[in-house]
Parts: C-alpha cells; structure tokens; sequence
C-alpha cells in the first residue's frame, strides 16, 4: 500500500496552498495530491473564459510539472477519492488504489446541481465546472443557434454573457427576482440586466422550468412554470454548486447544513488527521455563524491554514470567511466586498447610482465600521476595502471622505497603517 | 637548508649570549621574535645577524615590546612554527601576561632569560631575582653554568619542550653578566647532527589556529557551575603531569645528547665530591664554579664538604635533592635571588622543602650572593663553607647570610 | 524563499505631494500626461502627510495567489511581481486580493495594470527630489549573504538590540572559512563566540587572545602561515578596551609593521561586557559606571581617543570606519579590507551603540547607528596610502547634535552647555578630517 505524510485531495487554488504551506516547515515529509481530473491543475473561476476564448486550454495550468518536482510533491491525475477510512488511515481510490496516509486534506472542490426537473436528466445539457466542460460548451456553441442558461448566478451569466457575444439567441431563467441575486441588489441587478437585454438576451427572472424534453438533432423544449416553452440548440445548466462529499459515506465526518464538510478555524473536520479547504467545507464566517463560501479567496486562505497546521505550524485562527467578488459583463466591472446586500436598522447605508454611466455604490457601515461594499463602474481596491472590513476599523474620522472617495480615502488609510 | 653545517667553525671562543645563539641556529626555529634589553641585547642581535646571513632561516619579527614578542610567538605556535626568544629582567616583566599563559597553552616555547637582578632599585646587572620571581608560573626552566652547556642545553630545550609527554615552554637561564658575557671555550656540534638530535617540529598536535582543524583555542573555562571546575582541574592536573614527565624527559636528553656528542652535563643536579661530606653547600648558575673550587681547596684543607648544583628549578627535582644531600648533617644554600616574605632566598626554602619531604630536618643556612652583578668569589664561598661547618658544631649563625655585605 | 529584492522605500514625511513621481510613472508607462494612468498614486499631503498607493513586489503576492489564470507571478530573480497580458482575464480578483491597491485597473488600457519597477530603474525615483522616494538595492546584500556559510552558530547570546552579532555574521560570512578570527575579552567573546567551558559558537579557528595582544597574536599567526606558503586570512573581532586602551601598543606595532590582517574594533564606547566602565574611547558627557554623574562628576569629562584617525597616521594599508546602518557601505569597505590583509594591515572601526549600556531601547540600535551618522557624531570615510581620506557618506547638512544625544540615557543629564561642547567637538573633528580628505573629483 503506498503511504504519504500528506495526501491532499484535489488539485485547485486550496489544494496547491496548502502545499506550499506545508514546505514552509516541512522539508522532508512526503506529499501527494491526488485528483479526479485529467489535466494540471486550473481554477473553475478560469471556465467562463475558455468557453469565450479569452483563455486557451493549454494556458489555464496554475502550476507545471517543474512545481511539483520543486516542491517535492507527487501529482496524481485521474484517480477520485471513493472512500476513507479514518480509524486506519486509509483512503480508497477509483482505481482501487488504496494510500495510507499521515494527514488528510479534503480540497475536492464541489459539483454542479441538477435541479430537480422532469425529464432533465435525459435531454443534453451543459454544466461549466471542469475544464473538459468549458471545452465541450465551446465546441457546441458553434453549431447553435438558440441557448438557454438556467439559472444567473456568476457562472450563469458568465455563461450567458458568452452565448450573446458569440451571437446566440439567448433566454436567462432565473428562480430569483433578479440576476445574481447572492451578490447584487435589485438596482444593480437592474443595471446588469439591462446591459444584457441591451444586446437582445432575454432574462426572465421569477420563473422555474417545469419540464424539459428532447427534440431532434439535440434540440431541447422546456416548459416554463408559467406555461411558456423554450426551444434552443444548447441548454447550459448553471443552478449552482454544492460541496464533493460523496466519499465520505460510511464515515462519521461532520457535515453542515449545506452538505459541506464541517471545519473549524484550523480547517480541522470532526476527525482528527483530516482538513478540508475551499468550496468543499462549511465552516467559519467573518463576522459569525458558518457558511460555504465557495469563492477562489478563501480557498486560498482556507488551503494556506490548513497546509500550515497540518504541518504543526503555528497558524493564527481563520478569521473567518469574507465575501469576494468581482463580476464583469460586456466590460463593465462590479465589485463586491463583505456584507454587501444587508439591510437592517443598525446599518448605515449609502447607496446610489446613476444608469446612464452605469455607475453604482452601495456602502454598508455599521457603528461607523464596514461592513460590506458593492461598487460598479468605477475604481475600487476591493483587497483595501476587505481589510478595513476584516481590521473593523473605525471609519468615523474620515467618513465624509470615504463616502465622496472611497478608494482614495481607504487607500490613504491602508497606507497609513502600513506604515 | 644546511648553511649551518658549511658555516660552522667548529670550535670558537665566544660568549654566553653568542653561544645561545648558535644553540638556536642549531636547533632551527621557523619564527624567532625579538626585542633587545640588557644583557640579553647582543644574544638576539647575534640571533638577528645569523637570518640575516642565512645561517638561520628563521622568520625575524622584530616587535615593539616584550608583551609582543611573546604573544607573535605564541600565535605562531598555533600555526605550527618552532620559535624563539630571548629575555631579561623587565622584559621578562613586562611579558608577563602573555608569559602566564604560555605554559596553560601547552606552547612548546624556547625562551632564554638571560637573568638580570629586579628593579628597583634600577640596575642592569645580573642576578636571578627575574627567573626565580616567575618559577611557579609554569614554565620549565634550567639554569646553566657555563657557556658550553648554554648551548648544548639551548639545543637540548627544543626537544624537552617538544617531548609529547611534556609540552611546556623551557626558560634556558643563564647569568648575565657572568654568562652571558663571558668568554670561553666553544665546541659547535655538527648541523646535521644537532638536526637530528632535535627531530622535526611538532608543536601544534594538540591545539591549532588553523582552518584545516577548526577549533576554539581556549575559550573561558571554570567557574562554579556545570562541567567548569571538573575541566579546570583535568587542565591543572595535566600540567602538573606534564612537569613531573620532564624529570625524566630531561634526564633522558641529556643522556641522549651525551651519547651523541660525546659531552656530560648533569640533568637535574649535580653532585660534587659529596660522597663522604658531612656538610654540603648548594649552588645554581655560574658560581659554581668559584664554589667548587672553594670546596677542592677546604677539602685540602681536610674538611669534608661537598656540593650540590642545581641545574633544573622546574620541576624541581626533589628526590635527586633529598638522596644527594642524605648523608650530610648541616647545608648552605646560597641563592642568587631573595625571597622576601621569607628572609632568604629561594632555593634554600626549596631544598629544606624537599628534604622534609623525605622526613629529614637539616640544619641549614640561607647566603644571598651576586646580586646586582656582584661577584660571588671563591673567598665568599670559602666563608659560607666556614659558617656551615659552625652551624653543623651546634653554633647557629643568624641567617641569611648576605655574601657581599662587606665587599 | 529565501532571497531579498530591491523595492522603492517612500517616506512621506519628506514628500509634498509635487506629483512629479507619479507623472513620470504615466508617461514612462502610458506615454501620455494621464496620471489616473500612472502605477503608482501619491494621496492626501495635506497636514497628515503624504500617503502611497503603490504594488510592495510582496514575497508571497495575493494578487497572484487569487489569480485563476496564472497570470500573475513573482520573478525568482527580479523579485518583481509580474503581469501576463495575455493570459489575464481582466477578472480583477488580484484587485481584492492586494492589500496596499499595488494593483488596480488601468481604465484607458481596460486591463490591470502594476507597477514592474522600470527594470531595475524607477523613474518615479529619478524624478523624486524631495528624498521622497528611494531605490532601495540592500537586497543584493542579503542574497549574496545569505548563500554563504553563517560561520557563527545560532542563539549568540548578544543582548537584546546588540548589533555586533549582526556585524560579525555578516564579516563572517562574506570572509568565509580560510580564517582564524581572535575575539579578546569583551562583548563578542562574552556572547559566545570564543565559547565556554568547552564549547565554541564559532565554526572556524577562533581563538581568546588576552585584551592586550590580539595585533601582535595574529601577527605571529599569519608569519607562520606565510611561510607555509598558506592563505589563511586573520581576523580580529575587538572591543574598544582591547583596541584603543591596553590593546592599542600591539595594534600600533602591527599597524606600523603593516603585518597582514583584517583588525576590526567594534567600538561601543566602554566596557560594557564588565559593567560599563568607560573606556579610551567614551565619548565626552557619557554617563558609565567609571564617569558617574554626581554632584561634582557630570559624566567623563574628556573626549573621546579617535582610533580610526590614529590608524590612518600610521599609514595603515586599509582605514575605514562604518555604521551597521548603512551595511551596504559597510560591505564595500569589507571588501576592500579582506583584499588588503591577504598582504597589509586593514583596519576597520564600525561603531556599536550598546542599548544595554547606553540605556536606549534595543529596537533603536539601527536608527541611533543612522542618527549617529546623521549628526556626523560618526563620519563614514575610509583611507587608502594611494586615495588619502575620502568620505563615504556626504558630512554636509548635519543634523544637529541634539537630535542623536536626546535618544541615549547616557547622556541624559546634559545640559544646553554640554550639547555646545559636544557640537563643537563633532563640527571640529569633521574639518579636521576634512583636510586630509582628497578634493573633490580628485
């Protein structure tokens, strides 16, 4: 039975910082990753744009083989983890490959959700989490005429955005009252749409897909919930991610409410000797509570602590997870930073917009301290603005002019402190 | 290089000084350091002369002080270098740090004191106040009588402070003025043989400055705590070891060189016409032999008094003291050096020292001579014969004797 | 990991906000006047001071941690962060990973954009002449350094704040092994350089001489070694006691033999290893346990022996003095040092504040060494037989003396009249040195 020190599963953002964590103080212990995809390691954040061809297959590798050799670390390419056992140590391979391992990393990342809709199952379909499904989306837009993206979330509207550039005739659904509605508000979210509906795409939001049904040459119809149907060549289903957990069956390893595996603020799971990192876990969020964060920022943090403490160094508690992110349709950049959709008598809000340039601020202030942003249009350091949230620091002094500027006031600020 | 062996006369007439400068020649250092002070002054300048003309081909340093000459040498012992030098009076004084340490560092150093009486008051005179004030620091020292064993016993040093069972540094001590400008007679030994008398340099086996052995070179040692005082002790004891192996190292050299060269010196001590003596008067150095011919003339005389020199003071050799002064009933001692604190000099609280060792109490009376250049002649020793012949009748003179009171 | 790079050091209590760094920026970068262009943004400057927005070249860069195409990285020899056009997505996730706004969206260009520090040459520092902005290089140091051996072993126990553990590391390890270093009594020994009872912290050749020998020693050392035909380089690491007081008649002779060797003091003014009792070379008004202050003692009451000077009337092969706050000036002299004792006599004098003994903080050691120099109390020259005195840092436009007495205990019971004394005496020994100081372009 082969055996390692460390044995990381998965090969994304989380994966590759904990192994340099680990080397940072640990020279000598044996690693090895393991993952279920065929090629180097990517981020999923890159898919959207191999489906554009923005970014070229060939260039999404995060790291070369010359790292791994640098690192001393052993890849192993497609083999997926099917079982663990705890008690021994041991984890079991698709290829029935069994590794004893020292200490476990669980970065397996998560999987698209396939909505619980008739006949969807049979028809043919698009998902965009690995890179072989950014290539087959690529492919098919080529030879369609008509999409569908079910579902506006980032990776929907990335999608989508994609589909209209390429010149496809493009029908959004949406279960929510607006697009991306776990990042932006309505106004914003309105301003989006209109950009979208400006280049012809259709977003219809408040609605569900009832039923869907094959036709001839790959052709699909979906009934909508309020009677409408949908004919298109191509069908992209983007109605989110929940965490890869199917090998834990059979073992006692907690999992959260939103079927993430549970860890603490060392990236610790339940059982001792096994971590997990980035979109898989649910554990601490900034400010309380636990969540699934699932963004590329705190997989990163996530995979460095977890790298760091499984190697017995001394690592500070997560702070817990922020919201992150940066969204961009037809060159227009929104960012969102922390908290940024609360509403609540003890917040502080100051939104505007003005659609006609397209520019948006939404700045939440709680006790005089931020607590989350969304700005569009303009510039903005958001890793600035994350700081000031995660420092708590107090914004009284100067909030006039961190309202009027905030990028330039933070920075003043961030500069300051640094110093 | 053998510019010695074409260079040689084989006997000439010269001095002390001169003569341990072709002991040093012979003997072959790589480093010699100098700094001249009366009556040392003509020895380094003959020293000086000889790497000048090759007949050495020593590294000369000629530095700006005593305190220097010593700690060069030392440094170059530490890489490896065979080395020399010679001192006196307030040189020796003015050394004396880096002389404390030389014996702790195990430094197989050759150094002549050319002994001068202490100041003050100032005086550049002979006298052995400078060697006997150092003798318990631990340097090996031997003291010469005339110029011949100057040499033989300068050449003989390098290889007794060499010797693995010893590694001391030796003062070779002979009296200024007496020796070390007094002319005689000198037979030279032959550069090869006096080559291989000596052997091939070996002073930095044990500890080195050298990068090839990387090692601290004694770095603080002791204190109360920890293995500090057990080390302490095992350096002590080790120098002490290496003390009483050079009773029998010098004993075996001198045997050798005399196998050798064909010329006796006594090793330790020197018995004479003691056999049947019922008094004995002790001598060092140079008086000697005034003192030998005072005892061949009170003999003649029919009293039967005998001598005992000693030639080595460090270590000090007890048992050849305490069997050769075991038949007679009352010593003199005259010394050439006071201890003050004892009201008389030091070789004669050594002697008395080493006899009760054996569990005999002599009588025994204390001279102080030659002090400051002063001679010691036959007719003081004559005197001290004299007052030791009462003191064995039972009429104790007061001691000490001061043998140029009235001169 | 492991190296060190250069980086643009900004000190904004010398920028006025001119702009002029920020507009060489746009057009070195953009080629136009647009300064919302530049890579690096100069805020506020109002009575708060001057803020900088500018990448920091970080060892282990967020922005190319959160970046999902790669495109981002640090250079293993520039140190620069690094941007690839053509991978880079325009995601702007690097913009909320980077905590300083080191990188931030071109809005022209429609792409990220960060500064690449112009190959090596800056030209927000050319055009800085405030002092605003430097080019900071010490990085080279570092690199060159650290590769080789630490030829001292680790956990000296220096106090808190010394810098001679920091000193003798870095002489160490650029002279290398092929040495004998003779540390006598005082502080460097005391830290266990020389060792204790059987135990060394020094891996090479080292060797305890006493305070007053270590010149004439190593003299004797290095004879022998010549005539092995051997080079082996001889060190001394000294105090101030063993060089410029009972040390100073064997230094004087080997200087004036000009035997080969490298003597460094490491002059902190007094005896402190002993208790602090002031030395040759405590400067005048220095509280010590010797030059108490009392009612009828105000501290010493002389100056200070100025060894550095003597060496050069002896004509010394290699003088130099040098502060460990400016180490690359250091190392310059080092060099120069090293090459002259493999055949003359070099003499380094680097100054070493003593927090302990001096009784200021031990984290102020390194900016005391820089007000030192700062005030000219210590002048950084170095002197050659064929280049005569020359300065190595500019002695014009001194701050005043008060500035550097006002950070040290010692001197806390001065008055206005003993500060006069003091700057009279500093103004006095620079002219002095001036006249030996070759002129200018000569």
């Amino acid at each position: 039975m082969p055996d390692t020190d460390y044995l990381i599963v998965g090969s994304s953002h989380a994966a590759l910082e904990a192994v340099t964590a680990i080397r940072m103080h640990d020279h000598s212990g044996s690693v090895t990753l393991v993952t279920r995809d065929r090629h180097p390691p990517y981020s999923p954040t890159i898919l959207p744009y191999v489906v554009s061809g923005r970014a070229k297959p060939e260039r999404v590798p995060l790291r070369d083989s010359g790292w791994f050799a640098a690192q001393g670390a052993t890849f192993v390419r497609e083999d997926a983890l099917v079982g663990l056992d705890p008690d021994a140590f041991t984890a079991r391979l698709e290829s029935g490959a069994m590794w004893r391992y020292g200490k476990l990393l669980l970065a397996t990342g998560a999987r698209p959700v396939v909505p619980d809709i008739a006949g969807l199952e049979t028809v043919p379909r698009h998902v965009l989490r690995t890179l072989d499904d950014a290539v087959a989306l690529r492919e098919a837009i080529g030879a369609a005429r008509r999409a569908v993206v079910l579902g506006a979330g980032l990776v929907g509207m990335h999608a989508a955005e994609n589909l209209v550039t390429a010149g496809l005739d493009v029908t959004i659904v949406e279960r929510g009252a607006h697009p991306l509605p776990l990042y932006f508000g309505a106004t914003a979210a309105a301003m989006i749409g209109q950009a979208f509906a400006a280049r012809g795409a259709r977003l219809l939001c408040g609605r569900t897909v009832a039923s869907a049904q094959g036709g001839g040459d790959g052709a699909v119809a979906l009934a909508l919930d309020d009677g409408e149907t949908l004919a298109t060549d191509l069908l992209v289903v983007a109605a989110g991610v929940v965490p890869e957990t199917g090998y834990l069956a059979g073992t006692d390893i907690g999992l959260g409410a939103a079927g993430g595996i549970l860890v603490d603020a060392h990236m610790r799971t339940t059982r001792p000797g096994i971590w997990a990192a980035g979109d898989v876990t649910e554990g601490p969020a900034f400010g309380g509570g636990v969540a699934v964060s699932g963004i590329l920022p705190s997989a990163v943090d996530q995979g460095r602590i977890a790298g760091m403490d499984m190697a017995g160094d001394r690592v500070p508690p997560y702070d817990g997870a922020i919201p992150l992110n940066t969204y961009a349709a037809f060159g227009r950049h929104a960012v969102s930073v922390g908290d940024a959709l609360a509403e609540g008598d003890d917040l502080d809000v100051h939104e505007d917009g003005d659609p006609e340039t397209g520019r948006y601020r939404r700045l939440v202030l709680r006790d005089g301290r931020l607590v989350g942003a969304t700005v569009i249009g303009e510039a903005i350091d958001g890793g600035i603005l994350r700081q000031l949230i995660l420092r708590r620091t107090d914004l009284t002094p100067v909030k006039d002019a961190f309202l009027a500027a905030p990028r330039d006031t933070a920075r003043v600020l961030m500069s300051r402190l640094w110093r | 290089m053998t510019h010695v062996a074409t260079n040689a006369p084989r006997v000439i007439v010269c001095d002390g000084n001169q003569a341990a400068a072709w002991g040093v020649a012979l003997a072959k250092p790589d480093v010699v350091a100098v700094y001249p002070i009366t009556p040392q002054s003509s020895l380094v300048e003959y020293v000086s002369q000889f790497i000048a003309d090759g007949t050495l081909t020593a590294t000369l340093m000629n530095v700006e002080g005593e305190h220097s000459v010593l700690s060069a040498l030392q440094g170059a012992m530490l890489g490896g270098a065979r080395t020399y030098t010679a001192t006196s009076g307030p040189g020796l004084a003015f050394m004396f740090e880096p002389y404390m340490r030389t014996p702790g560092l195990r430094l197989p150093m050759v150094m002549s004191l050319v002994t001068r009486d202490g100041i003050t008051p100032q005086c550049v005179w002979g006298g052995q106040q400078d060697a006997m004030t150092v003798r318990d620091v631990g340097w090996i020292q031997i003291y010469c009588e005339t110029v011949q064993e100057v040499l033989d016993t300068t050449l003989m040093a390098f290889r007794i402070a060499e010797h693995r069972d010893v590694m001391l540094p030796v003062n070779v001590c002979h009296d200024g003025n007496y020796l070390s400008y007094g002319v005689s007679r000198l037979e030279i030994p032959d550069a090869r043989q006096a080559e291989a008398f000596v052997g091939p340099t070996d002073v930095n086996w044990h500890t080195a400055l050298d990068p090839a052995r990387p090692m601290a070179v004694d770095p603080l040692t002791g204190g109360a705590g920890g293995p500090g005082p057990a080390l302490f002790v095992r350096y002590r004891k080790s120098l002490c070891a290496g003390m009483e192996a050079a009773l029998r190292v010098i004993k075996e050299v001198h045997a050798d060189f005399a196998d050798r060269f064909g010329r006796h010196h006594p090793a330790l001590v020197e018995a004479y016409r003691l056999d049947d003596a019922d008094r004995a008067l002790v001598t060092i150095g140079s008086m000697t032999g005034a003192a030998k011919d005072a005892v061949d003339e009170a003999r003649a005389a029919g009293t039967r008094v005998g001598l005992l020199k000693i030639k080595t003071v460090r270590p000090f050799p007890v048992a050849a003291v305490a069997d050769a002064l075991s038949g007679v009933e009352a010593i003199g001692v005259i010394d050439r050096a006071v201890s003050f604190g004892w009201n008389t000099g030091p070789m004669h609280q050594e002697v008395l020292a080493a006899l009760a060792r054996g569990g005999r109490v002599v009588p025994s009376l204390g001279f102080i001579g030659g002090l400051a250049g002063a001679d010691i002649t036959a007719e003081h020793v004559a005197r001290a014969i004299f007052d030791v012949g009462r003191l064995r009748d039972g009429q104790a003179p007061a001691g000490p004797v001061w043998l140029n009171e009235t001169d | 990991m492991g190296r060190s790079f250069d980086t643009i050091r900004f000190r904004a209590e010398a920028c006025d906000a001119c702009g002029q760094c920020v507009i060489a920026c746009a057009r070195a970068k953009t080629g136009t006047d647009d300064t919302s262009r530049a890579r690096l943004q100069i805020l506020g400057g109002g009575t708060e001071g001057a803020e900088l927005a500018l990448c920091r070249q970080c060892t282990d860069p967020q922005c190319a941690a959160v970046c999902p195409s790669a495109s981002l990285a640090k250079d293993p020899d520039s140190g620069v962060v690094t941007w690839e056009a053509e991978t880079c997505v325009d995601c702007l996730l690097c913009t909320v990973g980077c905590a300083y706004g080191g990188i931030a969206s071109d809005p022209v260009a429609g792409h990220v954009a960060k500064c690449d520090l112009c190959d090596g040459a800056p030209e927000c520092v050319a055009a800085c002449d405030r002092g605003a902005l430097e080019h900071v290089t010490a990085s080279r140091l570092y690199n060159t350094q650290h590769e080789r051996e630490d030829l001292f072993a680790p956990g000296l126990s220096a106090c808190h704040g010394c810098n001679s553990e920091l000193l003798i590391r870095h002489t160490m390890r650029h002279i290398g092994r092929e040495t004998v270093v003779a540390a006598p009594p005082g502080c460097i020994p005391g830290m266990g350089v020389v060792g204790y009872n059987g135990q060394t912290g020094c891996k090479v050749p080292v060797f305890h001489p006493l305070l007053t020998n270590t010149a004439a020693m190593l003299a004797g050392l290095k004879t022998q070694y010549a005539r092995a035909g051997r080079d082996v380089t001889m060190v001394a690491l000294a105090g101030d006691g063993g060089t410029v007081d009972v040390g100073f008649q064997s230094l004087s002779g080997a200087a004036a033999r000009n035997d080969p060797m490298l003597f460094i003091c490491v002059d902190n003014e007094g005896y402190m290893n002993t208790g602090m009792q002031a030395s040759g070379s405590t400067s005048y008004g220095s509280w010590t346990s010797t030059t108490p202050v009392g009612e009828h003692m105000q501290g010493k009451s002389g100056d200070a022996k100025s060894l550095p000077m003597l060496m050069m009337m002896h004509n010394g092969a290699y003088v130099a003095t040098a502060s460990t706050a400016f180490l690359e000036d250091y190392h310059e002299k080092l060099e120069k040092a090293y090459a002259t004792a493999q055949h003359g006599f070099a003499y380094l004098h680097v100054y070493a504040p003593c927090p302990t003994g001096w009784r200021f903080p031990a984290a102020l050691t390194t900016e005391v060494c820089r007000r030192q120099v700062e005030t000219n109390f210590v002048t950084l020259w170095e002197y050659t037989r064929d280049g005569g005195l020359r300065f190595t840092r500019p002695v014009e436009g001194r701050r005043p003396i008060g500035d550097y007495v006002e950070m040290i205990g010692k001197y806390r019971h001065l008055d206005q009249t003993h500060l006069d004394v003091i700057q009279h005496q500093v103004d006095e020994r620079v002219a002095f040195l001036r006249r030996f100081a070759a002129p200018a372009g000569g």
